[in-house]
């Protein structure tokens, strides 16, 4: 969704696009801007609001479990749980340690 | 032989205060087998310890044997901590325990309280190096038994806080002779950077001393320290806590407290988003109102007046305004067009403070038309520009040869000057 992340600009966080919200949210309530200053503000902010928006719904609900592949190496693999009791699904899933 | 003597129970007060009062018998640790014991009905459990050549009574009260984790039997070795107490009733001095401990467990302790001061020295459990945990994590690490009820509290905890998100499990055994590998293990593993884990979250649910002793092994220790990703000590504990915490960035008194601490609840995110925007938007409105209302108390004051002087501000001032205005509204069209589904009806209820605003907006720009100086110029005035395109207002602000523009309502005229007349020229040219 966003593809403008540049090299030359940090990449923009949930907390710090929050706080630039919040500080927009201030620099409008003290009225000191002229219209077109508050517009420009008011649609920075509008933008901060989606950016964070879209960071809550960034993560996709995924649990997975690492496992053992081979003498050394280290595997992923998906499992599924329970929502309300937090339980794992599949018994085989349960198995072992990285050890 | 003597005046003087003691009562029974003076006598038993002045031992009672001599024992109680000594510092030396309160608080101590006592080695011994256990006797006698009797676990009784009120909850108390009573029993004698005992050695070679010795015994003492001793009393563990309710509140105190409560925390107790294992079961006192009779035989046992243990080490006992408490104060010598005199019970004047009968005569008897007795242990008044409030821990007890399996004897093998004393070297335990003793090894950490030798290794807690060792990384103690090295800095390992400085509270300046403590990080924040993020706001909001895209990915929690658990390191514990995919087995035991630990690893079912968190996940049941983190999704029902925030359903969408991500976990990765490093399973590790957390008791026995390789536990402290594992954990140690589980917690590199997921500092992995092409796991992008954000938190970390690593330990177990409550058990005995002994269960707990992984988290006291000085390899866990120093993962703990050591983990790039800031990580939160999670072990169940009641009295002491294990040496992983102090040197973990966040400590947590379970599992479950511990996911409460790594994963915000989602609802209350989207919220303070919601609550910033709505107060931008109300703001935005505020601004927009006074703006609207300054611009018509200006439109019909000052223009009725001197219309022609101040067309060029109006015009520029209702360009502005238009542009603005329009800017604001492709804004929203492109924010609702865009799926914006936490913020519900917003854009609906913005574009409607914008319709209500375009409204009079529309209303001004129509009274400001009237005033138009095309219909003035349409009965025969024109407006004369220098080549600033300043208005020229007196026959003194032009001089021979100037080349002024004469705007008419339908073109322009390029004119140059030939003379200049001072003095009220109206009519007199006329006529000529």
């Amino acid at each position: 969704m966003e593809k403008k992340k540049k090299d030359n600009q940090p990449a923009m966080t949930f907390e710090k696009a929050l706080e630039k919200l919040e500080e927009i949210v201030g620099r409008l309530e003290d009225g000191d801007l002229g219209l077109e200053q508050a517009i420009s503000e008011f649609e920075k902010g509008m933008k901060l609001a989606r950016f964070c928006h879209d960071k809550l719904e960034e993560a996709e609900r995924k649990i997975e479990i690492l496992q053992k592949g081979g003498e050394t190496s280290v595997e992923k693999k998906e499992i599924s749980v329970k929502k309300d009791t937090g339980e794992i699904d599949d018994e085989d899933d349960l198995q072992g340690s990285l050890l | 032989m003597s005046d003087h003597f003691y009562t029974v129970t003076e006598l038993t007060r002045e031992i009672k205060a001599a024992i109680e009062g000594n510092e030396s018998f309160s608080g101590i640790w006592v080695k011994g087998e256990v006797y006698n014991l009797t676990y009784h009905s009120s909850g108390h459990i009573y029993f004698t310890l005992k050695d070679d050549n010795a015994l003492i009574a001793a009393t563990f009260f309710k509140n105190a044997n409560r925390r107790l984790n294992f079961k006192l039997e009779e035989g046992m070795k243990v080490l006992a901590m408490g104060s010598v107490t005199l019970y004047e009733k009968r005569g008897a001095y007795q242990l008044n325990v409030s821990q007890v401990r399996p004897e093998g467990i004393g070297e335990l302790q003793k090894r950490i309280e030798q290794l807690k001061k060792k990384l103690e020295a090295e800095g390992i459990f400085d509270p300046a190096r403590k990080r924040p945990l993020p706001l909001l994590p895209r990915k929690i690490g658990i390191v514990t038994s995919p087995t035991g009820a630990a690893v079912r509290d968190i996940l049941k905890v983190a999704l029902r806080r925030y359903p969408n998100i991500e976990i990765l499990l490093a399973p590790a055994k957390v008791q026995g002779d390789d536990a402290a590998r594992a954990i140690a293990l589980g917690i590199m593993e997921l500092n992995r950077p092409e796991y992008g884990v954000d938190v970390i979250i690593a330990g177990r649910g409550g058990g005995s001393f002994e269960d707990l002793m992984p988290f006291n092994e000085e390899i866990v220790v120093r993962a703990f320290y050591n983990s790039r990703v800031p990580i939160i000590s999670a072990v169940g504990h009641q009295i002491d806590h294990p040496l992983c915490d102090d040197a973990a960035d966040h400590a947590a008194p379970t599992p479950s407290a511990a996911a409460e601490m790594a994963v915000p609840v989602k609802s209350e995110l989207t919220g303070e988003i919601n609550y910033h925007f709505m107060r931008a938007e109300k703001a935005l409105e505020g601004i927009i109102r006074h703006a609207s209302t300054r611009f018509e108390s200006v439109t019909s004051r000052r223009v009725l007046r001197q219309p022609l002087e101040i067309v060029n501000q109006y015009e520029m001032l209702l360009t502005d305004m238009e542009r603005s205005i329009s800017d604001a509204m492709r804004s929203i069209i492109a924010v609702s067009r865009e799926r914006m589904i936490s913020i519900p009806d917003l854009p609906v209820r913005l574009a409607r403070i914008m319709d209500r605003k375009s409204h009079r907006f529309a209303a001004a720009v129509q009274a400001l038309d009237q005033l138009s100086p095309l219909s003035i110029m349409k009965r025969g005035y024109a407006i004369a520009l220098d080549s600033d395109r300043n208005i020229i207002r007196s026959a003194g602000q032009a001089s021979e040869g100037d080349v002024l523009d004469l705007l008419m309502h339908d073109g322009s005229l390029a004119c140059t000057v030939n003379s200049i007349k001072q003095g009220a020229g109206f009519g007199k040219e006329e006529k000529r």
